[in-house]
């Protein structure tokens, strides 16, 4: 039977992993290869990490990093997302050691380069990063972070989607990031494809919540960012309170059950 | 520490150092090289791969690897392939268009059935009780693809499910293929990849 996933997420800023809050304020955390490898020990099912000035600064992916938790040896699947311009960029990223790729700022500048990346890498390797909120009228909104401004969800957007060359979409709650049980639901429910599986971030704070969230069949996964920090082995927690749900059951990377 | 050495074949094609990285850390040596001197001197050849499979193809043929491969194999060394290295030990694959494939194991690659991807952690069913995989039965891997490999099957030695079976893991002799990844589904995929590599240097 196919799981649904939990997975951790490491937000990196100028090099270093940081708390996010709303998309707004940062407060440091530490090494990201550090706290990959705890989420690697852990038992999270998979390992996002998402470098979120690397477009904005157009510098590319960052391979340093992706260098630094290669020589982990993690044995966790691992999403990169940040500074991704074209193919080869995306190819690079895999050969780095990234296993799959997030793609943010390339949706809005040269969506056309979406197709190339999915003809590399296969569109299984390609995840849309779309920061969203419900605007005053009721309307599906995208953010475009590099420029803190919000547009209604249109029709160019749900044609990429529908390409084939996306395999999952990361909605993120940008406006509750950080917020304990802030993840607003409503952004899945109005979520404008039907048929791109969705993976839920921003916000998710509480066991009972994440049981919610996964239990919608448009959910394949969801990410944890901050909340994951508070404490030791905090995938094993979410995962034991999730029992009845298709999960991988909680283990940790030497497979130990708990 | 076991004294083995795992040539992992270098074709511009992969997750290089996250295969690497795990044999490292299982404890052998690996060589990453795409040159038939190196890899004439490795116990066990990986090819790994990720991405389409008309690319990997003509990296192999732009390297000379395709022959190499096939005499290897001819010579019964061991050999796995992992995900679209599995895939590529096929005689064909439509992804894309119609592309001839290393031709080791037979049967073809196609699109899933009923399904786009196959994206996420999966259990793993061994058929005929295959000694490689046999410990590794019932356990979560890691999967992702969008295309199957249909091989013959009497070489289907593991499958996965999503609403039908869907061919997770094949043999002929001493050539194994793998469509999850081993190297990153956590403690079962270490130990079936040690199982796997143990198993054919030691058969």
């Amino acid at each position: 039977m196919l799981r649904k996933r939990v997975a951790g997420v490491i937000t990196v800023k100028d090099g270093w992993a940081v708390q996010s809050f709303g998309y707004g304020r940062y407060l440091p955390l530490g090494r990201p290869e550090i706290l990959a490898e705890n989420l690697d020990r852990w038992g999270a099912d998979e390992i996002v990490i998402q470098c979120i000035d690397r477009a904005k600064r157009e510098l590319g992916p960052d391979f340093a990093l992706l260098e630094r938790v290669s020589r982990k040896g993690l044995a966790t699947p691992l999403i990169y997302g940040g500074g991704i311009r074209d193919a080869g960029e995306a190819v690079a990223v895999v050969k780095a050691g990234a296993d799959r790729v997030c793609i943010d700022a390339l949706l809005h500048d040269a969506p056309g380069n979406i197709d190339a990346i999915a003809d590399r890498l296969g569109a299984q390797a390609v995840i849309a990063s779309l920061p969203l909120s419900v605007d005053g009228e009721g309307r599906l909104a995208w953010l475009d972070y590099r420029t803190k401004t919000s547009a209604p969800v249109d029709d160019r957007l749900v044609v990429l989607l529908g390409t084939g060359a996306i395999s999952e979409a990361l909605v993120i709650d940008w406006l509750h990031e950080g917020q304990p049980h802030g993840f607003d639901e409503t952004l899945l429910a109005r979520f404008p494809v039907d048929d791109i599986p969705l993976i839920a971030f921003g916000g998710l704070s509480e066991p009972g919540q994440l049981r919610d969230v996964l239990q919608s069949p448009r959910v394949c996964a969801v990410a944890v960012g901050n909340f994951l920090n508070y404490r030791e082995h905090a995938i094993h927690g979410f995962k034991v309170h999730l029992g009845g749900l298709p999960i991988r059951p909680a283990v940790t990377a030497v497979g130990v059950s708990v | 520490m076991t004294e083995l050495t795992i040539g992992v074949i270098d074709y511009g094609v992969g997750n290089l150092a996250s295969i690497s990285q795990a044999l490292h850390q299982l404890g052998y040596r690996c060589r990453v090289s795409r040159e038939p001197e190196v890899l004439d001197a490795v116990d066990l050849l990986l090819l790994p791969g990720v991405g389409a499979f008309p690319a990997a193809m003509e990296s192999l043929h732009r390297y000379d690897l395709v022959e190499y491969l096939r005499r290897s194999a001819r010579l019964e060394r061991p050999m796995v392939g992992i995900c679209l290295g599995m895939q590529l030990l096929a005689d064909t694959s439509s992804e894309h268009r119609l592309t001839e494939g290393l031709g080791l194991i037979p049967g073809s690659v196609s699109p899933l059935h009923g399904h786009h991807w196959h994206i996420g952690w999966n259990t793993m069913e061994v058929l005929k009780a295959d000694p490689l995989l046999q410990p590794s039965d019932g356990h979560s891997l890691y999967f992702n693809h969008s295309y199957v490999f249909e091989a013959a099957l009497e070489y289907q030695i593991g499958v996965a499910r999503l609403d039908v079976p869907l061919v997770a893991a094949v043999r002929r002799g001493m050539v194994v293929g793998l469509q999850f990844h081993p190297e990153k589904s956590q403690a079962a995929g270490r130990q079936l990849l040690r199982n796997v590599i143990e198993g054919l240097c030691h058969a």
